[in-house]
C-alpha cells in the first residue's frame, strides 16, 4: 500500500516535458500530422540502463507528452521530432539528476554538442523547479516523395526549335507570295532583282533547276552555263516569255 | 526567349575587393527574388591578398558597421530595397566580449524590425550572412583518413555563399501514378484477438464505423470496413513490460476514444485518428482488466468516457477510475487481501471488483466486491460459493458484459450444467447442458451484449469436435432469474458467433460452412439468411458482426477470424476483403523462378552441352514444338496490342522478371507465396508446420523451395501448389545458421551447397565436396576460418581487441556485379578499385566501453586489412553494416564523447581502392596472381587504400542492403531501413562519396565527376524514399535481387509488414516509362504525315515556279 502511494506521489513529482507544436507556415495546421509522428529522447545507455531511449506519441491535441523523465544521473539528451513527412529541427533537453530539467536548447545536426543554438527553457535556479515545461517544436520543412510528372502542354511543343523551324518555314513558303503580291510593283522588282543576284537565291534555283555545281558555288565561282544548264536555258527562256508577256497583260 | 528564363537569371554585384576575382566569388548574387550575400568582414579592400588588413582593427562595433553598410550597398547594388529586405542574419563573432557592441551596430543598422527573423517583406527575400576577421568552424565529423590540410580558414568567408549551392544529388523518386503499380504493401496486425476486436463508431457524429482490433503482436489497429485498409495502428507493448499475454481492448459507441492495454501499459488513443489521449505505465504491475464506464454522472463534462483499470500487483489488487480525458487517477480502490484479481464490470449503478478466492485443494471461489462509481469505497461484498467448480481464471467462461445485469457464468467440471450468477446477488443458476450431438464438449463460449441499455439476453456456443449448437438465455431483471429461450441447431462444421446490438435489441449471427444467419436474441425466428461458401480448411475462430436493420429485413456485415490469423469480411454473403494477418512476423522470404522459365533454361543448357549438329536439330525440334502455341498466340494478338496502347506501363515487363512470385516463411510455421504482379496477392498459403517454427535459411530451387529449420531438418514446399513435405534430419544437430555456398555464374547464382554452422561457429559436417572457405562467428564473439576438409579446428581465428565482441560479420553479396575495375576522374585518370572476393566486414562490441570496432578481414587467412574504431557508440542500438563492390558502409549511434564530437546517428562509409595514387596498381600492379595465404613476398596481399566519410544522419538504421542489378551498370542505392520512421530509404551512392571535397567547393575535375561539397549532416531526401508515404513497419530483412533489366532492382521488405517494389536507382532508362504516350507518338506521326501532305502540291507549286522564273 504504501509503495504504490509512495509511486503514486513519485509520478505526480517527477518532471513531465510537453513540446507543442503550433500552426507555421510549414504547417499551417498541425492536426494533420499522422498518428504515426513521434519525439524520441535519446542518449547513451548509463551502467546499462534500459530507460535511455524514451519515446512518446503524438497527443489529439497535437503535444507530445513525456512523463517520468527517469532520474538518476545528469543527462543530456537529444530530442528528435519524426513524422513521415515533415522535418523538425532536434532539440537538446539536459536533465538534471532528479529528473527535471535543466534547459532545452536548439541543436544543430553535424555540429559539436556544445554548440547550442536558441534557447528554448532554461530552468529558474531562484524561482521553484517547474515540474511541466513546455516547449515548442520547430518545423523545418516538408519532404516531397514523388516526382512530378512531366504534363504535355501544347506550349512545350511550340518551344521545340524543330517545330519553330518548321512554322517559320511554313510562314515563308505561304505568306511569301502573298507579301509580294501586296507589294508596290516597283519596289518587287526591285526585290526580285536582288534576289536574283543574291547568292543564296542564285544557289536556290541552281538547286531548283538540277545538275548544281556545289562545289563551283561554294568557291564563290558564277554558274556557268553548261550543255544542262542550256538546255534548260531554252526552256526557261519560254517560262519568261510567258511570265513576261502575263505580267505585260495585267499592267495593260 | 521567356519570362521564366529572365526571373531565373542570376544577377552578380561585386566589389573592389582583391579577393573577390582572387578565389573567384561574388560579394552579392541575384536569382529571381532571392538574394545572396557572401560572407562579409571588414576587409580592407587596399590591403593585399597575401597579408589581409582589417579595417579599424580592435574595433568590433565599428567593424561590424562596415560590413554591414557594405552588405547593404550589394544588396541594393542587385535590386534589393536595402536594410528592410534582409530577412536573415548570420554573425560570427571571434570573442565573446564583442557581442554587446556587434549587436549595438547591427539594431543601430538593420533595426529590431529586421532582428535575425525569417520574414517575408513584399515578396522580396534576402540571405545575409556577415562573418568578423577569424571564426572556429566545426567539423565533428571529419574522418580521421582525410589529410588535415583540407581544413583551411581562407574559405571560411566563403561559407554563407556557399550555403546557397544546392545539394546536386541525383534524385530518382517513384511518380505517385506508379503507386500500387510498381510497389505493393500488406500492412499487417497481426492476428485479432477474438476479445478485442469490434465494430465501433469513432464519434458521436460519424454514421459509418470503423473495426477495432488488438492483435496478438498486441498491436492496436483500427481497419476500414469497406475494404481491408487500415486507418491507423500502434504498437502498444512496451519492451520492457514483462510478456504479459493477450492484450486488452475496449471501446464504446459514440466515444471518441479506445483504451488498450498490454502488460503493465495502458493507454487511451483517440478513434477516429489513432492519436494518443493519455496513458500510464505501471513499473510491472500488470492491467488485468479494463473496462470503460459507460454510465454518466453528474460530474461527466465531456463525451470521453472514464476508464476502470483492474492492475494486479504481486500481492495487491487495485481498481482505479482514471479520467477519460486526462488519465488522472479519479480514485482508487486497493484489495490486499491475497485473492487474485480477475476482473471488473459495472452496471449502471455499480462497478464490481471480481477477485478469485483461494480455497482448499486448488478450488476458488468468487469474489464479488461491489464499489461505489463515483467515490470507490466498497459498498457491499459477497463470495460464491463455486469451489469444486473453479480451479482459476481459466475456468470462468465469462464475466462482466456491462449491461443492466452483469453475468458470471461457469460450468462444472464435467461440462454437465451452466453456473450463471447474476453480478451483485448472491443466487446461482444451474441449468442443464442439454448435449444431444453424442460428442464431447470441447470449448464453451458465452455471448453477451456489451451495452447498458441492450436487453439482458446472452447466448452460450458449445463447440465439440465436429459441429456446435447455440442456445439463447434471457435474465429476468427483477428476480435475476435465468431461463433458456430458444436453441441454434447443431451443425456439422465450424460455426462461430457474433453479438451486436441496436439500440435494446441484441441480435446474434451465426457464420457457419454454408450460411450466414441472423436472428434476434427475443425470439428464434430468422431475420436473415446469406448462402455463402465460407468453408475451409482455416477454420473459423471467432467473429463480429455489425447488424443494420432496414425495415423488417437487416443488413449484416460480419468478420470472421479464422484460425491462421486471416481476417474475412463477409457483407450479406458476399466476401468483401481477406486481410493475410498471418503474414506477419516473416522470418524468411525468397523469390521463385517460374517453373516454364526453368525448363527453357534447362533446354538451352542442353542445346549448349551438345555438338553443332545436334544443338541445331534440338533447336528446330524446339521451335517446331512452339508452333503449337501460335493459335493461341493469333488470337490473343488484337488483345495484346489494344492492351498495349491503354495499359499504365507501355511494355509489359512480367517477361523481364519484374513480376516474380515471393514465398514467405512466417515464425508461426506458415508459408505464403505471394504474387509481385499483382499488388503482393496471396497465390496460396499453407501452414507446414503445426508449431512455431525456427527457419534459420531459405532457397529458391527449380520449382520448389527448401526451408532449412534449426534442427537440422528441412522442408521442401512446391512453388506452385504449395505441397510440403517435411523431411527430418538424421541426427538432430542444433544449428545456428546455415551457410550457403554459391558462385555467380553470368547474372544467375549457383548454388552448389551448404552446411549448418553450430553455436560456437564449427560446421557441422566438413565440406568436402565444396571448394571454398567459410568464415563464421561464434556466440563467444569470434571470428572462426574454415577450409573444406574440417570441421574440428579453424585455419584462423580472430578475437577483437580490448574486450570487443564480434556481434555481425558480412561479406558481399553473392551476386556483387563490377561493372569497371576502376574509377575514373575528372582528369581522365584512374583510381582503381580494391576488389577483393574474400573481404569480410566484422563489426565488434565492447557494451562496457561503449566502443565499436569495424574490421575488414580477408576471408582466406584472417588477416586484418583496415580497422576503425568508434567511441561512444550505442551497443543497444542497432549497428548495420553492408559491404558491396570496393566499399562498406555502417551505421550507429555515436554520443558526444569530446569538446568537438556530435551527438546522434551517424552513417560511415569507406571505399577501398589499391592505391593512393591515380594511375598506379600498387605492388601487385604487373602481378597475374596473388596469395592471401603468404603475408610477405611479391604476391602477397596488398593492404587497401581506405578513403571514408562519415555523415550524421536523423535516424537510426536498423539493416542495411545494396540494390543489385544484372551487370552492376546501374549506380547502387544503400537501401536503409529506418525502424523509427517506418519506412525504407534508398540513398543514392554518389551523395555517398567519401571524396567529397572537405571544406571547400569541388575543382572543375572533381565536379565532372560528380563529387560535391562536404556536408557533415546528411538529410534523407524525400525523393529516396522507396517507401514513400506508406507506413512500413516491422521490418526486419530487405532483400534485393536484379531482373533482366539492368535499370531495375526487386526489393522486397518483410519482417512485420511485407513491402516489395522495384528499384531504379539510375531511374529506368531501358523501359519506356508511362509519360511515353503511344497516342501522342500517332498523333505526331499525323499530324507530320498531314503536313507533308498539304506541303507536297504547294513545294511542288513553288518549284515549278521557279523554274519559270530562272533566267
Amino acid at each position: 500500500m504504501l509503495v504504490l502511494i509512495f509511486a503514486l506521489l513519485f509520478q505526480l513529482a517527477a518532471a513531465s516535458l510537453t513540446i507543442n507544436i503550433p500552426p507555421s507556415t510549414n504547417l499551417p495546421n498541425p492536426h494533420v500530422l499522422p498518428a504515426t509522428t513521434h519525439a524520441t529522447l535519446t542518449t547513451l545507455p548509463q551502467h546499462g540502463r534500459q530507460d535511455h531511449i524514451l519515446t512518446t506519441s503524438l497527443t489529439r491535441s497535437s503535444t507530445l507528452v513525456f512523463r517520468n523523465i527517469p532520474s538518476g544521473e545528469p543527462e543530456s539528451y537529444l530530442l528528435d521530432i519524426r513524422s513521415s513527412e515533415f522535418v523538425f529541427a532536434p532539440f537538446r533537453v539536459d536533465v538534471a539528476a532528479d529528473g527535471s530539467i535543466l534547459g532545452i536548447w536548439e541543436t544543430f545536426r553535424g555540429n559539436p554538442w556544445d554548440n547550442r543554438g536558441a534557447e528554448k527553457y532554461v530552468v529558474d535556479v531562484a524561482n521553484k523547479k517547474t515540474t511541466n515545461v513546455v516547449v515548442e517544436a520547430k518545423v523545418l520543412g516538408r519532404k516531397g516523395f514523388y516526382e512530378e510528372r512531366a504534363k504535355f502542354s501544347p506550349l512545350s511543343l511550340v518551344k521545340n526549335p524543330m517545330i519553330l523551324l518548321a512554322i517559320v518555314a511554313l510562314v515563308f513558303t505561304l505568306g511569301m507570295p502573298k507579301l509580294m503580291e501586296n507589294m508596290d510593283p516597283e519596289m518587287r522588282a526591285e526585290f526580285e532583282e536582288q534576289q536574283r543576284s543574291s547568292p543564296i537565291s542564285g544557289a536556290s534555283s541552281a538547286m531548283a533547276g538540277g545538275g548544281f555545281d556545289l562545289a563551283g558555288w561554294m568557291a564563290g565561282a558564277t554558274p556557268k552555263p553548261s550543255p544542262a544548264a542550256n538546255a534548260e536555258g531554252t526552256g526557261s527562256g519560254a517560262g519568261a516569255t510567258g511570265r513576261d508577256s502575263g505580267s505585260a497583260r495585267r499592267r495593260a | 526567349m521567356s519570362l521564366e528564363a529572365n526571373s531565373e537569371a542570376k544577377r552578380f554585384y561585386s566589389t573592389s575587393s582583391p579577393w573577390e576575382a582572387r578565389i573567384g566569388y561574388y560579394r552579392a548574387v541575384r536569382r529571381g527574388q532571392h538574394i545572396f550575400v557572401s560572407g562579409s568582414t571588414a576587409a580592407d579592400p587596399d590591403s593585399p591578398p597575401e597579408a589581409p588588413r582589417v579595417r579599424y582593427p580592435g574595433d568590433a562595433r565599428q567593424q561590424a558597421r562596415v560590413t554591414l553598410e557594405e552588405i547593404i550597398q550589394a544588396i541594393q547594388a542587385v535590386g534589393g530595397k536595402g536594410a528592410e529586405s534582409v530577412v536573415r542574419c548570420r554573425m560570427f563573432v571571434s570573442r565573446k566580449e564583442d557581442c554587446g557592441v556587434v549587436g549595438e551596430a547591427f539594431r543601430e543598422i538593420l533595426g529590431k524590425q529586421n532582428g535575425g527573423q525569417l520574414r517575408r517583406v513584399r515578396g522580396r527575400l534576402v540571405a545575409i550572412s556577415i562573418s568578423a576577421q577569424s571564426c572556429r568552424q566545426h567539423h565533428p565529423l571529419l574522418p580521421p583518413l582525410l589529410p588535415p590540410a583540407c581544413r583551411s580558414s581562407t574559405n571560411m568567408r566563403l561559407q554563407a555563399a556557399l550555403l546557397a549551392a544546392a545539394c546536386i544529388s541525383p534524385a530518382v523518386a517513384i511518380f505517385s501514378d506508379e503507386v500500387n503499380h510498381i510497389d505493393f504493401h500488406h500492412a499487417l496486425l497481426g492476428a485479432p484477438s477474438s476479445d478485442s476486436t469490434f465494430f465501433l463508431k469513432p464519434s458521436s457524429a460519424s454514421n459509418a464505423s470503423l473495426l477495432y482490433t488488438l492483435s496478438d503482436k498486441l498491436i492496436l489497429g483500427a481497419v476500414n470496413p469497406r475494404d481491408g485498409a487500415l486507418v491507423w495502428r500502434h504498437n502498444i507493448s512496451r519492451s520492457d513490460s514483462p510478456a504479459g499475454g493477450a492484450g486488452l481492448l475496449r471501446g464504446l459507441d459514440g466515444n471518441n476514444a479506445v483504451v488498450g492495454a498490454a502488460g503493465d501499459y495502458i493507454s487511451s488513443w483517440s478513434a477516429q485518428d489513432g492519436k494518443l489521449i493519455w496513458d500510464q505505465q505501471f513499473d510491472g504491475n500488470n492491467v488485468a482488466d479494463i473496462e470503460l464506464l459507460e454510465l454518466e454522472d453528474v460530474t461527466a463534462t465531456s463525451d470521453t468516457r472514464d476508464t476502470l483499470a483492474l492492475i494486479s500487483g504481486k500481492s495487491f489488487g487495485s481498481v482505479r477510475r482514471f479520467d477519460g480525458d486526462s488519465g488522472a487517477v479519479k480514485w482508487e480502490y486497493i484489495d490486499e487481501s491475497g485473492d487474485i484479481p480477475f476482473q471488473v464490470s459495472s452496471s449502471p449503478t455499480e462497478v464490481f471488483y471480481i477477485s478469485l478466492q483461494s480455497g482448499l485443494l486448488k478450488s476458488s471461489k468468487i469474489k464479488v466486491t461491489a464499489l461505489d462509481p463515483i467515490t470507490g469505497r466498497q459498498t457491499s461484498q459477497q463470495v460464491l460459493n463455486t469451489e469444486g467448480d473453479i480451479t482459476g481464471p481459466e475456468s470462468v467462461l465469462f464475466a462482466g458484459a456491462n449491461t443492466a445485469s452483469p453475468l458470471i457464468v461457469w460450468t462444472d467440471k464435467a461440462h454437465k450444467s451452466l453456473k450463471i450468477n447474476v453480478i451483485g446477488s448472491k443466487q446461482i443458476s444451474s441449468l442443464a447442458i442439454d448435449n444431444t450431438s453424442g460428442e464431447e464438449i470441447r470449448q464453451i463460449t458465452v455471448h453477451a451484449p456489451h451495452k447498458l441499455n441492450s436487453l439482458p439476453h446472452f447466448l452460450v456456443h458449445y463447440k465439440t469436435g465436429s459441429g456446435a449448437w447455440a442456445e439463447v438465455y434471457h435474465v429476468d431483471l427483477k428476480s435475476a432469474a435465468v431461463t433458456k429461450a430458444y436453441q441454434l441447431p447443431y451443425l456439422q462444421g465450424q460455426s462461430v458467433i457474433a453479438t451486436s446490438s441496436i439500440d435494446a435489441n441484441v441480435y446474434f449471427t451465426r457464420v457457419t460452412d454454408s450460411e450466414v444467419v441472423v436472428v434476434s436474441s427475443a425470439s428464434h425466428g430468422i431475420i436473415g439468411r446469406w448462402n455463402v461458401d465460407a468453408s475451409s480448411a482455416d477454420y473459423a475462430q471467432a467473429a463480429v458482426a455489425e447488424v443494420v436493420a432496414k425495415g423488417k429485413s437487416v443488413a449484416v456485415r460480419a468478420v470472421v477470424l479464422r484460425d491462421s490469423g486471416d481476417w474475412q469480411l463477409i457483407r450479406n454473403g458476399q466476401i468483401e476483403w481477406t486481410r493475410p494477418e498471418a503474414l506477419i512476423d516473416a522470418v524468411a522470404a525468397t523469390w521463385v523462378e517460374a517453373e516454364e522459365k526453368e525448363d527453357l533454361a534447362h533446354e538451352l543448357e542442353v542445346e549448349g552441352h551438345d555438338s553443332i549438329h545436334g544443338a541445331y536439330i534440338h533447336r528446330v525440334k524446339r521451335h517446331v514444338r512452339d508452333l503449337q502455341h501460335l493459335p493461341d498466340w493469333l488470337k490473343a494478338l488484337p488483345q495484346r496490342i489494344v492492351s498495349s496502347v491503354l495499359s499504365d506501363e507501355v511494355t509489359n515487363l512480367d517477361s523481364f522478371g519484374v513480376a516474380k512470385p515471393v514465398i514467405v516463411a512466417t515464425r508461426s510455421g506458415r508459408v505464403y507465396a505471394l504474387d509481385t504482379g499483382r499488388q503482393g496477392a496471396v497465390i496460396w498459403s499453407v501452414q507446414a508446420s503445426e508449431q512455431a517454427w525456427d527457419v534459420k535459411d531459405i532457397t529458391a530451387r527449380p520449382g520448389q523451395v527448401i526451408i532449412d529449420l534449426s534442427d537440422g531438418s528441412y522442408v521442401s514446399v512446391n512453388a506452385s501448389t504449395g505441397k510440403t513435405s517435411t523431411h527430418t534430419a538424421l541426427e538432430g544437430t542444433k544449428v545456428q545458421s546455415i551457410a550457403n555456398f554459391v558462385v555467380s555464374d553470368g547474372s544467375s547464382l549457383v548454388r552448389l551447397g551448404g552446411v549448418g554452422i553450430r553455436e560456437d561457429g564449427s560446421p557441422v559436417t566438413p565440406f568436402n565436396d565444396i571448394t571454398g572457405f567459410l568464415v563464421t562467428t561464434s556466440v563467444n564473439g569470434r571470428v572462426l576460418g574454415w577450409i573444406e576438409s574440417d570441421n574440428k579446428t579453424p585455419v584462423w581465428e580472430f578475437v577483437p581487441p580490448s574486450g570487443q565482441k564480434a556481434v555481425k560479420a558480412t561479406a558481399r553479396p553473392a551476386h556483387d556485379p563490377v561493372a569497371s575495375i576502376g574509377k575514373v576522374l575528372g582528369n581522365r585518370s584512374v583510381l582503381y578499385k580494391y576488389l577483393s572476393p574474400n573481404l569480410v566486414l566484422v563489426t565488434a562490441v565492447n557494451e562496457k566501453d561503449h566502443v565499436a570496432g569495424l574490421y575488414l578481414l580477408d576471408g582466406v587467412s584472417g588477416r586484418v586489412l583496415h580497422s576503425a574504431t568508434q567511441a561512444g557508440v550505442d551497443p543497444t542500438q542497432p549497428i548495420s553494416s553492408v559491404m558491396s563492390e570496393n566499399w562498406f558502409a555502417y551505421s550507429f549511434f555515436g554520443d558526444a564523447i569530446g569538446e568537438s564530437s556530435a551527438k546522434g546517428y551517424q552513417l560511415v562509409i569507406s571505399e577501398l581502392y589499391e592505391s593512393s595514387i591515380a594511375n598506379d596498381r600498387g605492388p601487385l600492379d604487373a602481378a597475374g596472381n596473388y596469395t592471401s595465404l603468404h603475408s610477405s613476398g611479391a604476391e602477397s596481399l596488398p593492404l587497401p587504400h581506405v578513403v571514408s566519410q562519415s555523415f550524421m544522419i536523423t535516424e537510426p538504421i536498423s539493416h542495411m542492403t545494396v540494390t543489385q542489378t544484372r551487370q552492376g551498370i546501374t549506380t547502387r542505392q544503400l537501401l536503409c531501413t529506418l525502424p523509427s520512421s517506418n519506412s525504407i530509404v534508398g540513398i543514392p551512392r554518389p551523395v555517398l562519396d567519401p571524396r567529397r571535397p572537405v571544406d571547400r567547393d569541388p575543382t572543375s575535375a572533381e565536379a565532372e565527376e560528380g563529387l560535391f561539397r562536404y556536408a557533415p549532416f546528411l538529410d534523407f531526401d524525400g525523393k529516396w524514399y522507396l517507401t514513400h508515404t506508406r507506413d512500413v513497419a516491422g521490418i526486419k530483412d530487405v532483400l534485393s535481387r536484379p531482373t533482366l533489366l539492368e535499370s531495375t532492382s526487386l526489393v522486397l521488405a518483410y519482417g512485420g509488414d511485407i513491402f516489395g517494389t522495384r528499384a531504379t536507382p539510375s531511374q529506368a532508362f531501358d523501359v519506356l516509362g508511362k509519360s511515353f504516350s503511344k497516342l501522342q507518338l500517332v498523333l505526331t506521326v499525323v499530324a507530320l504525315t498531314g503536313g507533308v501532305i498539304f506541303l507536297a502540291p504547294v513545294a511542288r507549286k513553288k518549284q515549278v515556279n521557279l523554274l519559270w522564273k530562272a533566267t
